[in-house]
This record gives C-alpha cells, sequence and structure tokens, in this order.
C-alpha cells in the first residue's frame, strides 16, 4: 500500500510539473502584487478632505426585490425633500447643506445590516432614516443601537419591529428593554383589530373568521395567541379558525380553504405577502370559496396587487394607513396629502401609494429634529430632540411618550391614525380605494360604506 | 515497475531541459532525496533526482505574505473604521469561498446548501450567549464544532445523492434546517432576534483594546471581530494548503478527475468526502457565528439565505478559479470591486454579475487566476512536486 501510494505520488507530480514553466511570471507576479497590494491600502493613503460640515442623513430602504414597490415612490420624496431644502438647514446662526445618502436594502436583511454599518462608519452621517417592513427596519435600527446612532424609522407594525428586536423574544414587558437610539412611528397590532373588526361589523356575517398567519415578522405578530388577533376576536365574539403558520411562497392553500370552507368562514383576514395572497385568492375561487369579507394585511396595499386579480379584486379590504383624502398637510413643503400625491402621479405618472405619505413624514421628522437639535453631532442631544418631537406632518401628528400605548413601548414609539378601505374597480381593470370605515380616527373622511364580496 | 522508472527518468530529462540553465539549486530547497527509491533497488537511479515542491515565485510569496499578514494584524491601530469593516467582509467572504472551494473544486462536492452550515452556526451562538454568560469567541468556536457534528446525519442524506441531485439535495437541506430554526420560538421563531446591546459588548479583551486604542466600545468589538475574521480567514486558507500538501490531497486530486479511477486504486471515497464535508462544515459554521455576532441580528431568511452565503460565494470561487487556492482571493477581490462600486445600480448590478459569471464560465472556465496561471505558469501556493536533477551528485 504505502509503495503503490507513492508511485501513484510521482507520477501525479511529475505528469503536473511538465508543462509549467514560465519566464514571466516574476514580473507578472510583480504587477499582482502592486496592483493587490493598493487596492487594499488605497482608502489609508488617501488625503483626507476637510469640507464644510454637511448634515448628512442615512436612508435605507428596499428600492429593488419583492419589498420595491414600497420604495417605489423614493426618489420623488427625495427629489422633493432636496428642492425644499435646497437652501441648506438654519441651526442657531449657522447654516448648513443637507444631504440625503441612500442605500438599498435589496429587499435582504443581511444587506441591510450592511449598508446600514456603511452608512454610520464610512458616510458619518448624524442621524439614519429607515423605512418599510420589518426586514428592512430592524437589521438597520439594531446596528444604531449598537453604533449609538440616532435612527428614525417607519412602515412597519410597532410590534415586530420593537418586540421583533428583543434578545428574548417570548419574555414579555419585565425581560423586554427599550432601546436609547431607535425610534419608531407607524401604528400597531392593536390598531389594525380594531380597524378590520369596526368593517366587519358593518356587514352581517355569522362571525366565523379565517386567518392567514405566515411565519415570519408579520405573521407571528399577528397570530400571537396572547397580543395579536385570536385574544381580542375571542373578547368581540368572532371565532377564529388558524389553521397554523405557512411559510411565505406556498404554492397551495387547499388545506387552510378546506378548513374555511368546513367553519364556514364568511370573513377572511390575515397578513400576507402579496404573491402569496394573490395565490390564495385564485385557489380559494377555483375552489368555490367567496367569503363575504376578506381583510387582508399587506397583501393588498398596491393596485398592482388587484389588477393581477382581474375582477375577483372588488372590494377586498386593508388597512389604510394614509391616502389622499387624509385632512394633514406637509410640515416642510405645506402640501396637502391631495397635493402630495398628485404631484406624484404629475411626475411619474402612476397611481398614488400608500408609503409616499410615510416616506415624505419621515423627512419631515429627520429636518424637524435636526433644527430642535442644540449641537449637530451629538448623538444624545439628537435623540434628546427627537423625544422631544411633536410635529403635525403629512400623516398626522408625530409625538413619542403617549398613552396611546403600554408602558414598555412609549419611549420609543409613537402611532399615527389607522382606518379602512375597500379596492373597487373604476373603469375597467383600474381599483381605487375608498376609505369605509373611520371608528378609530374620526378626523379622516369615509368615502362609502362597506360592501360585501360579491 | 522498470516501465515507471522508465518514464520517470524521461520526464525527469524533460524537466532538467525545460529549467532555466537546468540549475535550479539551493540550501532552502524543499527536497524529498531519494525518497522514491525506497525498497525498490533502483536507488542510484533516482538519487540523481530529487522533488521539490517550492518554487522561485512561492518563496517571494511566502515572504510578501508573511509582511502582508503582519500589516493586516496590525491595520486596527493605524488605518480607518471604514477599511476595517470592509476586510472583515472580505476575511468572511474569503473564508466562505475557501471553504466551498475545498468542498467543489478538490471533492467534486457541488453543494449549494453551504448556507445550512452558515445558519447553523449563527442560531447556535445565538442560542448559546442568550441562555448562558459563554464568552462569545468561545461560542463561534463551539457553534463551528457543533454545526460541523451536524454535518454528519446531513451527509449521510445527501451523500446518496450524485451531481445535480447532490447539489438540490444539499440546497433541500439547508431549506429543512431552515424551517426547523423558524419554529424555535425562543430564537424569534420566523421573526428573528436583535442581540441585547450589552451582550454584543461581553467579549473577551474587549475592555484591553479599549483603552489600548482609546476607542468606544463599538469600535473595540469590531476590532475583536476583525482579528477573529483575519484568523478565520488565514486558517481556511492554510487548511486547505495543508490538507493537498498531504497524502489527502493526493487522495482529494484523484477524486476529483475521477472517482472510479481513485477508489479503484485505494482511496477510500467515502471517508475522504465525509471528512472534507465535515471539516468544511466547521469552517463554515465558525464563520456564520462570527458573521451574526457582528450583524448582531439573525433571521431564518438572512441567516440561511442561498444568495448572499452560497451564490455570491460560488460566483467568487467561479471567477477567481475554481480548485486554487489563489482563486478565491482574486474572486474575493473582483466581488468587492463590483460590490462597492456597482451595488448602487440595483437590479443592473445584479444582472451584470450574472453576466459575468456566465461570460468567464464560458471563455475562462479556469477563471482568471485559472487563465493567468496556465499561461505564465503563476502559482503562488505550490502543490505540485517537481523532479528536478540533482547536479551536484554527478
Amino acid at each position: 500500500m504505502t509503495t503503490n501510494d507513492k508511485r501513484e505520488l510521482s507520477t501525479f507530480d511529475i505528469d503536473s510539473g511538465l508543462f509549467r514553466r514560465g519566464i514571466s511570471r516574476r514580473c507578472v507576479l510583480k504587477g499582482a502584487a502592486t496592483a493587490g497590494l493598493s487596492a487594499a491600502a488605497s482608502p489609508v493613503f488617501a488625503p483626507y478632505v476637510q469640507a464644510a460640515r454637511v448634515i448628512k442623513l442615512g436612508y435605507v430602504s428596499p428600492q429593488t426585490g419583492p419589498l420595491a414597490p414600497f420604495a417605489e415612490s423614493d426618489n420623488f420624496i427625495i427629489g422633493n425633500f432636496k428642492e425644499a431644502i435646497k437652501s441648506g438647514l438654519k441651526i442657531g446662526n449657522q447654516t448648513y447643506p443637507v444631504e440625503v445618502v441612500t442605500k438599498d436594502s435589496q429587499s435582504n436583511p443581511n444587506r441591510a445590516a450592511q449598508v446600514a454599518k456603511d452608512l454610520i462608519v464610512t458616510d458619518k452621517i448624524d442621524l439614519m432614516l429607515v423605512a418599510s417592513t420589518p426586514e428592512t427596519t430592524n437589521p438597520v435600527s439594531t446596528q444604531c443601537e449598537i453604533e449609538e446612532v440616532p435612527c428614525i424609522s417607519t412602515v412597519a407594525p410597532w410590534q415586530p419591529w420593537f418586540i421583533g428586536r428583543q434578545a428574548n423574544p417570548r419574555g414579555g414587558p419585565p425581560a423586554w428593554k427599550d432601546f436609547n437610539y431607535t425610534y419608531h412611528f407607524f401604528w400597531g397590532l392593536e390598531d389594525v383589530i380594531s380597524v378590520f373588526t369596526n368593517m366587519w361589523s358593518q356587514l352581517a356575517t355569522n362571525k366565523s373568521v379565517g386567518g392567514l398567519f405566515p411565519n415570519d415578522g408579520d405573521g407571528n405578530a399577528w397570530g400571537d395567541k396572547q397580543f395579536g388577533f385570536p385574544p381580542v376576536l375571542d373578547k368581540l365574539g368572532y371565532k377564529l379558525t388558524d389553521p397554523g403558520r405557512y411559510q411565505n411562497l406556498t404554492d397551495i392553500f387547499f388545506a387552510q380553504i378546506n378548513a374555511f370552507k368546513e367553519a364556514k368562514c364568511e370573513v377572511i383576514t390575515g397578513v400576507m405577502i402579496p404573491p402569496d395572497f394573490t395565490t390564495f385568492w385564485k385557489q380559494a375561487m377555483q375552489q368555490g370559496f367567496r367569503p363575504k369579507i376578506a381583510s387582508l394585511g399587506k397583501a393588498i396595499l398596491f393596485p398592482v396587487a388587484l389588477e393581477t386579480l382581474g375582477k375577483n379584486g372588488n372590494n377586498l379590504s386593508s388597512e389604510v394607513w394614509w391616502s389622499p383624502n387624509h385632512p394633514f398637510k406637509s410640515s416642510l413643503t405645506g402640501m396637502s396629502a391631495r397635493a402630495l400625491a398628485d404631484a406624484y402621479t404629475q411626475a411619474t405618472k402612476k397611481q398614488w401609494t400608500q408609503p409616499i405619505g410615510f416616506v415624505h413624514a419621515l423627512f419631515e421628522v429627520a429636518i424637524d429634529v435636526l433644527k430642535r437639535a442644540p449641537t449637530l453631532g451629538d448623538a444624545k442631544a439628537t435623540v434628546e430632540a427627537i423625544k422631544a418631537t411633536n410635529l403635525n406632518t403629512v400623516v398626522g401628528p408625530i409625538k413619542w411618550g403617549q398613552e396611546n400605548l403600554p408602558p414598555f413601548a412609549r419611549k420609543n414609539v409613537a402611532k399615527t391614525p389607522l382606518v379602512g378601505g375597500q379596492w373597487r374597480i373604476k373603469d375597467g381593470n383600474k381599483y381605487d380605494i375608498v376609505i369605509t370605515d373611520n371608528k378609530t380616527a374620526p378626523a379622516i373622511p369615509v368615502g362609502g360604506g362597506m360592501q360585501a364580496i360579491g | 515497475m522498470s516501465v515507471h522508472i522508465r518514464f520517470l527518468e524521461w520526464c525527469a530529462n524533460l524537466c532538467r531541459r525545460s529549467v532555466l540553465g537546468g540549475d535550479v539549486i539551493g540550501p532552502s530547497h524543499d527536497h524529498v532525496d531519494a525518497s522514491l527509491s525506497h525498497g525498490s533497488g533502483v536507488g542510484t537511479a533516482l538519487s540523481k533526482f530529487r522533488v521539490e515542491t517550492a518554487t522561485r515565485t512561492s518563496r517571494i510569496v511566502l515572504v510578501a505574505g508573511s509582511i502582508l499578514i503582519f500589516v493586516l494584524v496590525l491595520l486596527p491601530a493605524f488605518a480607518g473604521r471604514t477599511l476595517v469593516q470592509e476586510m472583515i467582509f472580505v476575511f468572511y467572504m474569503l473564508g466562505l469561498a475557501q471553504c466551498w472551494n475545498l468542498l467543489a473544486g478538490y471533492t467534486g462536492l457541488v453543494s449549494v446548501g453551504q448556507q445550512a452550515f452558515v445558519g447553523m452556526g449563527a442560531y447556535l451562538l445565538f442560542f448559546m450567549i442568550s441562555t448562558s454568560d459563554i464568552d462569545p469567541l468561545i461560542a463561534i468556536v463551539a457553534a463551528g464544532l457543533l454545526a460541523g457534528a451536524l454535518a454528519l446525519p446531513t451527509a449521510l442524506v445527501v451523500f446518496r445523492l450524485r451531481g445535480a441531485y447532490f447539489a438540490i439535495g444539499t440546497w433541500v437541506m439547508s431549506e429543512v434546517y431552515r424551517l426547523v430554526w423558524a419554529q424555535v420560538k425562543s430564537l424569534g421563531g420566523g421573526t428573528g432576534m436583535s442581540l441585547a446591546t450589552s451582550t454584543t459588548f461581553q467579549i473577551f479583551g474587549i475592555e484591553w483594546i479599549k483603552s489600548l486604542f482609546g476607542v468606544k466600545t463599538s469600535i473595540a468589538r469590531d476590532i475583536i471581530i476583525y482579528w477573529v475574521a483575519l484568523v478565520l480567514c488565514l486558517g481556511a486558507v492554510m487548511l486547505i494548503y495543508t490538507v493537498l500538501r498531504s497524502r489527502y490531497g493526493l487522495a482529494l486530486a484523484a477524486i476529483r478527475d475521477s472517482e472510479r479511477a481513485a477508489e479503484s486504486i485505494g482511496v477510500d471515497i467515502f471517508k475522504m468526502k465525509l471528512w472534507v464535508y465535515m471539516v468544511t462544515a466547521i469552517g463554515t459554521g465558525m464563520i456564520g457565528a462570527l458573521i451574526y455576532l457582528h450583524k448582531a441580528r439573525i433571521s431564518p431568511d438572512a441567516a440561511f439565505s442561498v444568495l448572499d452565503w452560497t451564490a455570491n460565494v460560488i460566483f467568487i470561487v467561479v471567477i477567481g478559479g475554481i480548485g486554487t487556492i489563489e482563486g478565491p482571493l482574486v474572486g474575493v477581490i473582483v466581488f468587492y470591486v463590483m460590490q462597492t462600486y456597482l451595488a448602487g445600480f440595483g437590479t443592473w448590478y445584479l444582472i451584470l454579475l450574472g453576466t459575468l459569471a456566465i461570460a468567464v464560465m464560458l471563455f475562462a472556465p479556469q477563471g482568471i487566476w485559472g487563465y493567468f496561471s496556465n499561461r505564465y505558469g503563476l502559482e503562488l501556493f505550490p502543490l505540485r512536486r517537481i523532479l528536478r536533477a540533482n547536479h551536484r551528485d554527478r
């Protein structure tokens, strides 16, 4: 065996050694080494350019990938924002130019954490802004908390943002810690639960509800037996059929549909990603399951999701966090919600979407905070300014530390009003959302009553 | 036997002619004098030759490499945070790439499921440091070893498959692990969890680094992570080099070139493959644990991301040159430069990555390094043994 091995070894070596002769290898190596070294070392020796102090805002959003519809209006909003502050921001006696550094999370939490770190370390931003889904807000907020950089986030219900970032997510309030540098404004589960149940109470049903909750940030929070839909529905006399957490991008929903049929569900609710809802709804129609009401979070925020359903999308209902009918004005440009939506449609030839208002409001809050922060570049002072925020924005009033939240979340979360609406077909295949319930925020006008799915 | 010796002599002659002037000598040469003649009775014929592995290039590389490593170790002392930050990324991607390279490039185990071990290492680390006071650095090692242990049952399943089926099998296994971890409610289930800031700061030596460099805690933490990343990355490179220089390396090369032929001459294929699979799982698991200690937040979709931890890694290895140690070094530089300068172009960046990978596969299937290495006979980490004539013996 040993000799055998050696023989094998020798033929092998000689064979491969034969053709390996190069005269010029040294010069090639030299070139490669120099190139490699200089590439690796250039940032070290790069001259440090002392420029005038610029206020830097970092902004992370999912510009590409499956979550891209959330960031569709980013360019428009940021363009608007730059126009509004082109003469700089006056703090004390000094006027500073403001720069926005945007980064794409590619709808990927790993990438989101990485670009957040880049913004903090390389761009040395003064304030981090981040929007759209826990998959984007949570990794960015976590990095900011570690790096002690103030961060304002939005467009994610507060529970997945707050509880989903705890070291002990099952621990409950005493074990849950609040955060020192990261602040969030949006609505919470309790709001969407009241909005949905208010909408359902407008129509006569058998009070049998089918729930579709995936195993992701939102789904786990919505379906939670302690803090989610189940306890509230129970109290209001609804019977919930929850076939359990399914994985996102499921192909077949027959098990769920059969369970709902068996329980004679007339109401469907849940928080699904758009492609899953499309699959579910098409299969439900095929199987002859047609509930009276279908109120879905996240799945049908954008008109394009309805258009893929053809006529079957009519009267599907959803939470409405912002619409052109919201009676609010931008503190930055003075534009009303309607004017902002119209400007967007004019600039992009696209229908308005809900994130427009919130991304705009994010920049409103940022400027308001920076104006009130006494010293530029002092993270603690900036945080104090965030805490003291009391601003009327295009999505409504934003103020942290309010009573409408449980005590453990009060410090870091501010709530904005939430209402409910139904998608209605208008001229052919186009959909428009009509606000059908405003009991949770009477200031926002309704456009009609609830209609059962035909 | 005698035919064999004739062949050796013929080769040696060829070698001698092709070596410049035929006098490559020097005391530092690695030589295995006459070891081939053992018990064969033809010692006189063979003692004219010796087997070398080091080349002039490789000796220069050894010196330059040592200096480079020295500089890299001291980097946090003089470089800005940005560079340290970027190097952490480069190191862990390179470490993952070298592990995959050993697996696919040398053993022929083309796995697209290595994210299983990244995720496993990461989740085990989170589990350990959130339930006990274990130091994260020890947890990294422990997580890696446990991930390696879990590679055993995984291997028993996927090794029943071959080629494309093996690739799909590994991916399926990694999805299985993702779904399993997504059910662990105490680690956040599908939502994921973040480490408490105070926990992420409890690393061995952090106070010492803080006072040594005079920096705040989060920077000291990054410096420690930088060093660990450097150690893991160098460890992966050295591991591959040592393995390939050993007799196991020859067995691996034989398996790669023809499994059947290797088996026929007595290589225990199953054992070799299993061994490599488990060792790369340990390496991948430790790197995965480090990555998520750095990110301080985990979710199943992120930790078991096929795109980040396998597709990008395959890109690095394929672009650079599969089956070479130098390849991933080149590949990671290309990947890093592209990501730094082009990621801002969104979808176009991904299209460009794909196009480049296809172009390299079509026109330079050996990768960038393979192309140059074939053309100019470059070898930074020589694995071949070259038979040379012993002039002094004459």
